[in-house]
C-alpha cells in the first residue's frame, strides 16, 4: 500500500474510536470500551512499528538533536506517515485514559465531550485543560470535586 | 456535595483552566484586535466565568438535598454546561484565528454563531435566576434566612439587570458609543474606553449584582432591618446600573483618562 493509502486508512480507523469515547455508553460492554482503549491504539502501534523499522534509517541527516534533524526525519512520506500514526495512536490512548479518569472524577459526559474533542484535535491542549481544572479545584479546596 | 454543585464546581475549574491557557498563550502572542492582544478577550471571559460559576456552585451547594435533586435543576446544569463550552470554545477559537466573536457578522457562519452566542448568554443569565429562585424558596437551605433572601434577590436582580444591559449591547453595532481614536486611553486591564461611551461597564455591574447583593446580605444578616437593607440596596444598585448604561449611551466614558 502507498503512503497515501495507509494515511487514509489510519486516519479513518481512529474515527470510530473517538465516536465511541465521546458518544457511546461506558462500562456496559467490555469489548466496546476496549476498541478505543486497546484495540485501535494497539493496531496503530503495530503499523507504526513496521513503518519506523523500515524507514527510519532512510532519513538523510535525521535525528532528534535539532529542528533540522527532526525535519529530515519527516522529509519522506513514510517518515511523515509514521509521525502521524504516532499522533493518532497516542492521542486516542490518552483520550481513552482520560475518559476513564473523568468518569472517576464524576465529570458529566456533556463536559467530557468537548475535552475529548480537544484531545482528538490538539492532544496536549485537552490534557492541559483537564489537569489545570483538577489542580485549580484542589486549590479552591474542592478536591477535584470528588 | 450535591450533583448540581459538583458539576458547577467543575465548570469553575475549567474556567480557571482556560485562564491558565490564556496566560501561557500570552507568552507567544503578538496579534492585536481592536488595540488589544488577541488572548486577552478569552482570558477575561474565563476570569468572569470563574467568578460566575463559583458563585452559582457555592449557592447550589447550600441547597437542601431534596431541592438539589430536582429534575429541573439537573437539566439546568446540562444547559449551563453546553452554553459555557460553546461560548468559551467559540471565543477562544475565533481569537486564536485573530478574529472577533461578538459583533462578527461578516458572513453567514459568523452571523449564525453570533446569534447562538446570544442564545448561550441568555441561557447562562436565566440560569442564575432559576438557581436564585430555588435558593429563595428552599427553607431547608444551609443559609441564614437573611442571606438566603439576599442570594435569591441578588441572583434574580442580576438576571434582570443583565438582560437589560445585554439587550442594549446587542441592539448596538459595537460596544462603543462613538468612535475611540486609535490608541485612545482605556481603563487598565478592563479595557473599557476612557474616551468615548462604552456599554460594557453597565453590563459588568449588572452581572455582579449576584455577588454584591449577597455580600450586602451577609453583612446585615441577623440585624433588625436586614431585609429593608437588602431591598434598599437592590434598588440603589439597579439605579446605579441604569445610570451607567445611560451614561454610555450618551457617549460618555466611565472615567475620562
Amino acid at each position: 500500500m502507498s503512503a497515501d493509502d495507509l494515511f487514509g486508512l489510519a486516519s479513518a480507523a481512529v474515527l470510530p474510536g473517538w465516536l465511541i469515547l465521546i458518544l457511546a455508553p461506558r462500562g456496559r460492554w467490555v469489548w466496546l470500551d476496549r476498541i478505543p482503549a486497546l484495540i485501535l491504539p494497539f493496531s496503530l502501534s503495530a503499523l507504526y512499528t513496521g513503518l519506523i523499522l523500515a524507514h527510519f534509517s532512510a532519513a538523510e541527516g535525521g535525528g532528534f538533536g535539532s529542528i533540522a534533524q527532526v525535519r529530515a526525519l519527516f522529509a519522506s512520506d513514510y517518515g511523515l506517515l509514521a509521525g502521524w500514526v504516532h499522533y493518532l495512536a497516542f492521542d486516542l490512548l490518552i483520550g481513552a485514559m482520560m475518559a476513564g479518569q473523568m468518569d472517576k472524577m464524576g465529570l458529566s459526559r456533556l463536559s467530557q465531550a468537548p475535552l475529548l474533542g480537544l484531545i482528538f484535535l490538539f492532544g496536549p491542549l485537552g490534557l492541559f485543560l483537564i489537569w489545570a481544572a483538577q489542580g485549580s479545584l484542589r486549590a479552591f479546596g474542592k478536591g477535584g470535586a470528588a | 456535595m450535591n450533583g448540581v454543585a459538583k458539576q458547577l464546581w467543575w465548570l469553575t475549574g475549567f474556567s480557571a483552566a482556560m485562564m491558565a491557557a490564556g496566560l501561557v498563550w500570552a507568552g507567544f502572542e503578538t496579534r492585536l484586535l481592536q488595540d488589544a492582544l488577541v488572548w486577552i478577550k478569552p482570558f477575561k471571559f474565563a476570569l468572569s466565568f470563574v467568578v460566575f460559576f463559583a458563585t452559582l456552585a457555592w449557592a447550589a451547594g447550600r441547597l437542601s438535598p431534596l431541592v438539589a435533586s430536582r429534575r429541573g435543576l439537573r437539566w439546568l446544569v446540562v444547559i449551563l454546561t453546553a452554553a459555557f463550552w460553546f461560548e468559551m470554545i467559540y471565543i477562544t477559537a475565533q481569537a486564536a484565528q485573530g478574529l472577533g466573536s461578538h459583533y462578527n457578522t461578516g458572513d453567514l457562519y459568523h452571523g449564525v454563531m453570533y446569534g447562538l452566542m446570544g442564545v448561550g448568554a441568555v441561557s447562562l443569565v436565566l440560569g442564575t435566576a432559576v438557581i436564585g429562585w430555588a435558593v429563595l424558596r428552599d427553607t431547608g437551605a444551609v443559609l441564614h434566612p437573611d442571606l438566603r433572601f439576599g442570594v435569591g434577590v441578588g441572583f434574580i436582580l442580576s438576571t434582570g439587570l443583565t438582560l437589560v444591559t445585554a439587550a442594549t449591547l446587542s441592539a448596538m453595532p459595537s460596544h462603543f458609543v462613538g468612535m475611540p481614536p486609535a490608541g485612545a486611553a482605556t481603563i487598565p486591564f478592563l479595557g473599557w474606553s476612557a474616551a468615548v461611551g462604552d456599554l460594557r461597564p453597565a453590563h459588568f455591574i449588572a452581572l455582579h449584582a449576584m455577588q454584591a447583593i449577597p455580600l450586602l446580605a451577609w453583612l446585615v444578616a441577623g440585624t433588625a432591618r436586614a431585609r429593608a437593607w437588602i431591598i434598599g440596596g437592590s434598588v440603589a444598585y439597579s439605579a446605579l446600573t441604569m445610570a451607567l448604561d445611560a451614561q454610555a449611551l450618551m457617549g460618555l466614558p466611565l472615567l475620562r483618562l
